[in-house]
């Protein structure tokens, strides 16, 4: 009993403290995740036709994924023009993310049917309209699970850019540490993972939200005809 | 309006041409139908038509236009392509599949409404029901019938229809292609329409491209297929039974007698006596008095009948009558069904048109096979 009030009470003695912490995590995943969208998508939209090239870029998106991100962090700041800057930090997400984003693009854009692909070309539509009308909204699940999976994965090892200069909810388990501070280990683990939920609901709603109706699972489709059924 | 002229695909790496310099040429308003083997090239002549595949050699007209010297998304906008797996897209409504190439075409809104709504009505589609649905909520018939819709949308006078009912199961493949047919007709499209079923082809198609090897080895039409096979692979191709299929090909007007001696059912003895006395004539229709076909009479039966009972009681009744739409099969089956040796052909307004007989029906084939058997042995004749 002492020892969750003692993770209450330090949480709410340093709700000031905490809520900054939050912000800062929370600003860093966003810009890492805009970035790594942006790049990752459109890498992979250039490479969808290009087997040989993806395979070895994809190679090295699990190598990065394989080296620890403290290893990482380390060797971005020693990158002249980088240093113990958000930027490093960013760079570091950024390139973690690349795996199960890029190869969730890569794959989905060429597991639509070939049929639908052929039909599409059949009725003259250009390759490009071929990819904003029909490849992108086709593969849009997939696409969301890789940024779903980058994300969870992101605000995980941000926690870790405390060791280059972050101040983010990382510090609370940094400093935890140092001090042998239970409380504040256990209140920067429950935020992190209240983090990963919301994260992980925010993309679930937003899947539901932009992914066309004719291919949403049938099971959600089911409980609504259900839903629909009984009003 | 379509032309095909020496047309070659080669593949590298592979030995044979998958086509080889093939030529054949498509009427307008007429279906033509390749069919083959797997690995024949008739699919790669169909899709190199609308540039799916792009010729190695030769070249290809449609409409007296080169299609080589055309961009290929602006031709393809003009060719109507139905495919067997539908290719319909998952992600829109089957009026917004349906409306692609209008859309592409940049029609407005209120054209592209109307067509969407003729066409779902022409495909024997609820418009108000239908055109909401996905595709993953429709049955393959259905299916297929929005990917037939899709391609007539933008009213192309060319289609290209690979395997389209191919997926489905046979009732529906049946009722499809009637229902195509009939379409047809109104619509009178120049049709490319790839099977491997050689039923199907004959069935569908006003001429048939039999192709081998990516070689063209008889193009003709349905019948001089079935009479008379260009060489052993045809036949093998059409299948033993082919002179049974001729009956499915054939309506039974082309074997029916029109002008039999009818008498009244009050006639009188000395006539139906004098009809009898030929050797040769030993049937008569009776009519009453309205002119319509009653029944008819056998000579044996006749002849059975003591005068003083009256003839009329020799008189038989038709079990059934045939439409002039109906092929010679289904007038065979009847026959054999009602143990009868003729009967009468009804038009579409129900009067009685003529007699359609077993004997006719064998000797107009017998006959058939019997000049080209002649016409074979008379080229051999030639070469030796």
């Amino acid at each position: 009993m002492t020892e969750l009030r003692r993770i209450f009470n330090y949480f709410t003695n340093n709700l000031d403290r905490i809520s900054g912490y939050t912000l800062e995590h929370l600003i860093l995943i966003v810009i890492a995740i805009a970035l790594s969208v942006g790049l990752w998508v459109s890498l992979g939209i250039l490479l969808r036709n290009n087997k040989k090239t993806a395979d070895s870029v994809l190679g090295l998106g699990s190598f990065i994924m394989s080296v620890p991100s403290v290893a990482i962090y380390g060797i971005l700041i020693s990158i002249p023009g980088l240093g113990l800057s958000r930027q490093s930090a960013v760079i570091a997400l950024v390139l973690y993310s690349m795996l199960p984003i890029l190869r969730n693009v890569y794959v989905s854009l060429n597991e639509v049917d070939k049929s639908i692909l052929e039909a599409a070309r059949g009725m003259g539509m250009s390759e490009r309209q071929i990819l904003r009308k029909v490849q992108l909204p086709l593969a849009l699940p997939v696409i969301l699970a890789g940024v779903r999976v980058a994300t969870v994965m992101m605000v995980g090892i941000a926690t870790l850019a405390v060791y280059i200069g972050e101040r983010n909810l990382g510090v609370l388990i940094e400093q935890g540490l140092k001090r042998s501070r239970s409380d504040m280990i256990i209140v920067g683990a429950l935020l992190v993972t209240v983090f990963v939920l919301v994260i992980d609901f925010g993309i679930g709603w937003l899947e539901k939200t932009v992914v066309p109706k004719g291919i949403q699972s049938d099971e959600e489709s089911k409980t609504k005809a259900k839903a629909g059924g009984e009003i | 309006m379509i032309k095909i002229e020496e047309v070659t695909k080669k593949y590298p790496g592979m030995v044979r041409p998958a086509v080889d310099k093939l030529s054949l040429n498509i009427e307008e308003g007429e279906i033509c139908v390749f069919v083959g083997p797997s690995g024949c090239g008739k699919t790669t002549t169909l899709k190199m038509i609308n540039l799916i595949i792009e010729p190695s050699g030769g070249k290809i007209f449609v409409n007296g236009e080169n299609v080589l010297e055309q961009n290929p998304n602006e031709l393809r906008k003009k060719i109507g392509y139905v495919i067997q797996k539908t290719g319909l897209f998952p992600h829109y409504s089957v009026f917004d599949n349906i409306a692609i190439v209008p859309n592409l075409l940049g029609w407005e809104e209120e054209r592209v409404e109307k067509r969407v709504v003729e066409l779902l009505k022409m495909m024997n589609l609820d418009p108000d029901e239908n055109r909401d649905k996905f595709p993953k909520a429709l049955s393959g018939g259905q299916s297929q019938r929005v990917g037939v819709a899709r391609a007539m949308a933008a009213d192309p006078p060319v289609m290209l229809m690979d395997e389209p009912f191919g997926a489905v199961d046979p009732i529906t493949r049946n009722q499809l292609q009637n229902e195509f047919l009939k379409l047809q007709q109104k619509v009178k499209k120049t049709i490319c329409f790839v099977t491997h079923d050689i039923d199907e082809a004959i069935k569908m198609g006003d001429k048939i491209a039999i192709l081998d090897q990516g070689k063209l080895v008889q193009f003709d039409t349905p019948e001089n297929i079935l009479f008379n096979p260009a060489n052993e692979f045809v036949e093998e191709f059409v299948g033993s039974d082919r002179s049974l299929k001729v009956l499915n090909l054939l309506r039974v007007t082309t074997v029916i007698r029109k002008n039999i001696k009818r008498v009244k059912e009050k006639a009188g003895i000395d006539e139906i006596n004098k009809y009898f006395s030929h050797p040769e004539k030993n049937r008569i229709l009776i009519e009453n008095d309205e002119k319509e076909v009653v029944g008819y009479l056998a000579k044996e039966e006749y002849h059975k009948i003591s005068t003083a009972k009256g003839w009329n009681k020799a008189i038989r009744i038709f079990p059934t009558s045939l439409n002039n739409h109906n092929t010679l099969k289904d007038a065979m089956s009847d026959m054999l069904q009602h143990n009868i040796a003729a009967l009468p052909v009804m038009d579409d307004d129900d009067k009685f048109m003529g007699i359609v007989s077993f004997a006719d029906i064998r000797s107009y084939i017998g006959e058939a096979y019997e000049e080209n058997e002649t016409e074979k042995d008379q080229d051999e004749n030639e070469v030796l």
